[in-house]
């Protein structure tokens, strides 16, 4: 490159220029071809060890280890923990039984998202990202997933964002992120609207609702009722409309 | 002096496990040795958690503590060399920063970008993660791989250049291949 604005244009793409300096160079760019071919050639080099450099994923074992690392003296006698994971069991399987004749014969896509929000209501660690901050679920779940999505800002409402984690239904990855409602848990699921062949109509004990916006299918399903979810899904709707 | 509670702690740092986990991995090359590195590195952190400066990166102060760790391993150890070694007999004019090859670029797919990173010297490989995908400021990868920020700068200006080489040179090699079997395949 023989122009001599090379260095600044490296920091141009790392973000690293002070604001008029960034002005000064996007100028220069409008009439450099040499330097805007550069700035794509660089761009596209990013984007390209972005997705490849994130390779790896912690395996669930370290997650589970980094939790106990944290809390030592959270651990349980034996007893305690056989008596609450038969109670668990007792528990999900009267609810799949209690769920399954209805919501199967509907659609068996939607008793699959009926299953996994029931397993976050009973597991104690219902989300695999940890947090109250959409700027934190958001992100985690690039690359992950074949599609991305806008949480809206729930602060100042009634709902408090508990956190994400992948969601398969069907061989198909989706997100599935948990908010609670006062005392009711509801988990919000996005899928691509390709992947989902039936629309639902409901058809358990649980409410599911469920709409599209710009190719992607959301299914929220609570316990809690429709004037209470009702927010929830409008802020949805207004974060991800083009 | 940081105002962090362990549940702050846990609320900024258990998103990072994944990140962490993915650095640790790139550098160690090992899966057991990467989940230790993470394992002694919130070790660390929680129990060194007063000395977190508020106001600065979080994201970046956890990557410094891996790292630091990583060093004091025996595979740490053995590589601080390495990567003296292998700035100090790095030949700049063998790369080629002057001829965009956007197209070629576009064309690599993940895996042989992957190849690539693998074979870019280590001071090489770890500056580029943080700073193309763990999007850290120049300023915040010098802390957290403690080196001048220069360094960095002239690193990443390397380490870019490398990379942008051997994704030409793989991609070449793979389209004479592709063709060398076409030919074959043509004449059976």
């Amino acid at each position: 490159m023989s122009c001599n604005w090379r260095e600044k244009v490296e920091l141009f793409v790392d973000d690293e220029l002070q604001p008029a300096d960034q002005q000064e160079v996007s100028s220069h760019l409008s009439g450099c071809a040499e330097c805007t071919a550069t700035v794509a050639e660089q761009l596209a080099l990013k984007k390209s060890v972005r997705v490849a450099a994130n390779r790896y994923s912690a395996p669930p074992d370290l997650h589970a280890a980094v939790y106990r690392q944290l809390h030592p003296h959270a651990r349980v006698s034996p007893w305690w923990k056989w008596g609450m994971s038969a109670v668990c069991a007792l528990l999900l399987f009267t609810l799949g039984y209690a769920l399954w004749p209805r919501s199967s014969g509907k659609d068996p896509f939607v008793a699959e998202l009926v299953d996994q929000h029931v397993i976050a209501l009973s597991s104690p660690n219902p989300v695999d990202v940890v947090s109250e901050d959409r700027h934190t679920v958001k992100p985690w779940f690039q690359g992950k997933i074949p599609f991305t999505f806008t949480p809206p800002e729930v602060t100042g409402t009634n709902y408090k964002l508990v956190g994400g984690k992948l969601a398969f239904a069907q061989h198909n990855p989706g997100a599935e992120l948990l908010y609670t409602a006062g005392q009711h848990k509801v988990s919000l699921f996005i899928f691509q609207e390709c992947a989902v062949k039936q629309v639902p109509g409901g058809g358990s004990t649980f409410n599911v609702k469920s709409w599209s916006e710009n190719g992607l299918q959301y299914y929220l399903v609570t316990d809690a009722s429709d004037a209470e979810t009702t927010q929830l899904i409008s802020l949805w709707k207004d974060a991800n409309r083009s | 002096m940081s105002g962090l509670n362990q549940k702050d702690f846990e609320k900024l740092a258990l998103p990072l496990l994944d990140p962490l986990y993915n650095f640790a991995r790139w550098m160690c090359s090992d899966a057991d040795e990467a989940r230790d590195l993470v394992q002694e590195t919130f070790a660390k952190a929680l129990k060194g958690l007063s000395s977190f400066r508020e106001g600065t990166n979080f994201r970046a102060w956890m990557f410094r503590i891996l790292r630091n760790t990583f060093l004091t391993s025996r595979t740490g150890l053995e590589r601080r060399n390495t990567v003296q070694e292998s700035e100090e007999g790095f030949d700049d004019s063998v790369v080629t920063h002057d001829t965009p090859e956007l197209a070629l670029v576009r064309r690599a797919d993940t895996e042989l970008v992957q190849q690539a990173i693998t074979q870019l010297p280590e001071g090489f490989q770890e500056v580029l993660i943080l700073a193309d995908l763990e999007e850290l400021k120049y300023q915040e990868i010098a802390d957290a791989l403690d080196i001048p920020i220069g360094t960095v700068m002239s690193r990443l200006a390397r380490a870019r250049g490398l990379l942008r080489q051997k994704i030409v040179q793989m991609l070449q090699t793979k389209t004479i291949s592709n063709a060398g079997r076409k030919i074959v395949g043509a004449k059976s």
